[in-house]
């Protein structure tokens, strides 16, 4: 039985921070969940705010790396899934609130 | 997982000299602008000077560097040939100086000059081609990237002939392919080129989201098709196709700006910062420069057509160019320097990468010079217009002082 959970996830991810908008992943609504298994192999799904990112690649990385820094952790998986679109209603109000100047 | 650009950003050391280089063209394009006068004629050798030395130095050399970077991001491929941008550097550099050697003390110069800003155009070209031709990727932005490079093959072919025929060499109209030329290096690659990416950056930046593309599809197919009447109507001297050239060209820039007003009232950033102010800048001057060119060809007032093109090059392209100049350079130096560092220390967050004073300097100073000096080439006012440019050289200082900030950071 795995004792990681989906909290513990959302907080490890919540150290990544977007180098342009300043804010973290969870705040703003990026990751949309984390599966995990009963051996704590953990599947992350999350989006990107643009398609066209060019951090793409590293956001994923940062994701999989703080993730696997959770004690007892197993496998780390990261999908990228365009499907629901991100948009700002996704993201916290203090980000909502700070982006709309 | 899609293929990811990030795998295929070259570095740092093959772009940043483009942008080094590129801003101090600007800053020698606006010290020389202090010894114009608001009267001219396109065919005066050193206006045709001024206009290479601000074109070719810091528009294609900008562009040039920032498609080094964004062609992989928007094509989600690698470079066919990513070194060949070490080669286009020193040509295009060299070649834009002794051109305007050739247009400003000896025109023997000019095919000299002429030659290397072509070989480096076309390697840029066909490097782009290659390129292109290992994606399969077919959306707005990789159509744009396509036709612009054939138009810019045939501006310069263009270009080729008028400095052989300035030279003496060749027996041309230099007159109408000097319009073939401009069209085509201007409509057909700079406006184009600036159309398919502003899609990609305008809402990355902004955080817009969920628009439709339908305007910027019609901006595509008129100025593609636009510029194509203009280039052949100028080539063979036939005049009413260049003029429904330039109508329908018109018409797919408005719907351009319709597409853009679209992405804006969707932006979720609401940031007053440097590239926001240079966004409304550039888009209030294009659409200036839109009624200036109407009013000049109802009138038939050729200062009013100086001022619309002055408004479309100066207050456009340029501010288009240098706001996202401090989002991309930021952006490279971070990615080279501070990307390897998450997660094992503190990193800086882009906005924190440029020098806020001085940019707000360069933007003040440079949009009350555009305004100044096109105010100027409307009355016809020699003081005016020196005032503006004075402007303009305090905003291009102040440019190429955060240009150097920008490129030290975290050295």
């Amino acid at each position: 039985m795995c004792d990681i959970t989906k909290e513990m996830v959302f907080d490890a991810i919540s150290t990544v921070i977007d180098p342009e908008v300043g804010f973290n992943l969870v705040e703003m609504g990026l990751i949309y969940d984390a599966i995990i298994d009963e051996n704590c192999n953990v599947h992350v799904v999350m989006t990107l705010s643009t398609q066209g990112c060019p951090l793409h690649q590293m956001i994923t990385q940062w994701v999989k790396e703080a993730v696997e820094r959770i004690e007892g952790v197993g496998e780390v998986e990261v999908e990228v899934v365009w499907e629901p679109a991100w948009n700002i209603s996704m993201a916290d109000d203090n980000v909502k609130k700070i982006l709309g100047g | 997982m899609r293929a990811v650009s990030s795998d295929f950003a070259p570095p740092l050391k093959l772009i940043a000299p483009f942008f080094k280089y590129g801003v101090l063209f600007y800053l020698l394009s606006m010290t020389a602008l202090l010894f114009f006068s608001p009267q001219f004629s396109y065919a005066q050798m050193d206006v045709a000077g001024w206009v290479h030395l601000f074109l070719l130095g810091f528009v294609m050399m900008i562009i040039f560097g920032a498609m080094a970077q964004l062609i992989p991001v928007v094509l989600e491929v690698g470079h066919a040939v990513v070194d060949v941008y070490y080669i286009i550097l020193p040509l295009l550099g060299i070649g834009t100086v002794v051109m305007i050697a050739g247009f400003w003390l000896m025109p023997a110069l000019l095919p000299y000059g002429g030659l290397l800003v072509l070989v480096a155009m076309i390697i840029f070209a066909l490097e782009s081609i290659a390129t292109l031709k290992k994606s399969t990727l077919r959306t707005l932005t990789v159509k744009t990237v396509a036709w612009s490079n054939g138009y810019l093959l045939l501006g310069i072919l263009t270009g080729f002939a008028i400095a052989l025929g300035l030279a003496g060499e060749l027996s041309i109209d230099v007159g109408m392919m000097l319009k073939a030329h401009v069209y085509a290096v201007l409509g057909g690659y700079v406006v184009l080129t600036i159309i398919g990416f502003s899609l990609i950056l305008i809402p990355m930046f902004s955080l817009a989201h969920g628009f439709e593309e339908e305007y910027i599809n019609r901006a595509f197919k008129l100025v593609i098709t636009g510029v194509a009447l203009v280039f052949f109507g100028a080539l063979f001297g036939i005049e009413l196709v260049m003029w429904s050239g330039y109508l329908i060209t018109l018409t797919g820039v408005v719907f351009y700006m319709m597409q853009i007003y679209i992405i804006a009232k969707l932006t979720v950033r609401k940031e007053w910062d440097i590239w926001a102010k240079s966004m409304v800048f550039a888009f209030g001057a294009l659409g200036f420069a839109i009624v200036l060119g109407v009013v000049a060809f109802v009138t038939g007032k050729e200062s009013f057509l100086h001022a619309a093109v002055w408004y479309l090059v100066l207050g456009f392209i340029a501010s288009m160019i240098t706001g996202h100049l401090y989002k991309i350079v930021p952006f490279l130096v971070w990615f080279e320097r501070f990307a390897p560092l998450v997660g094992k220390e503190k990193v800086p967050m882009l906005h924190e990468m440029y020098p806020k004073e001085a940019a707000s300097m360069f933007f003040w100073f440079t949009a009350s010079g555009v305004i100044i000096a096109g105010t100027g080439m409307m009355a016809e006012s020699d003081l005016f217009f020196k005032a503006g440019a004075s402007f303009l050289f305090m905003g291009a200082v102040f440019l190429f002082l955060s240009m150097n900030r920008m490129l030290s950071y975290g050295k």
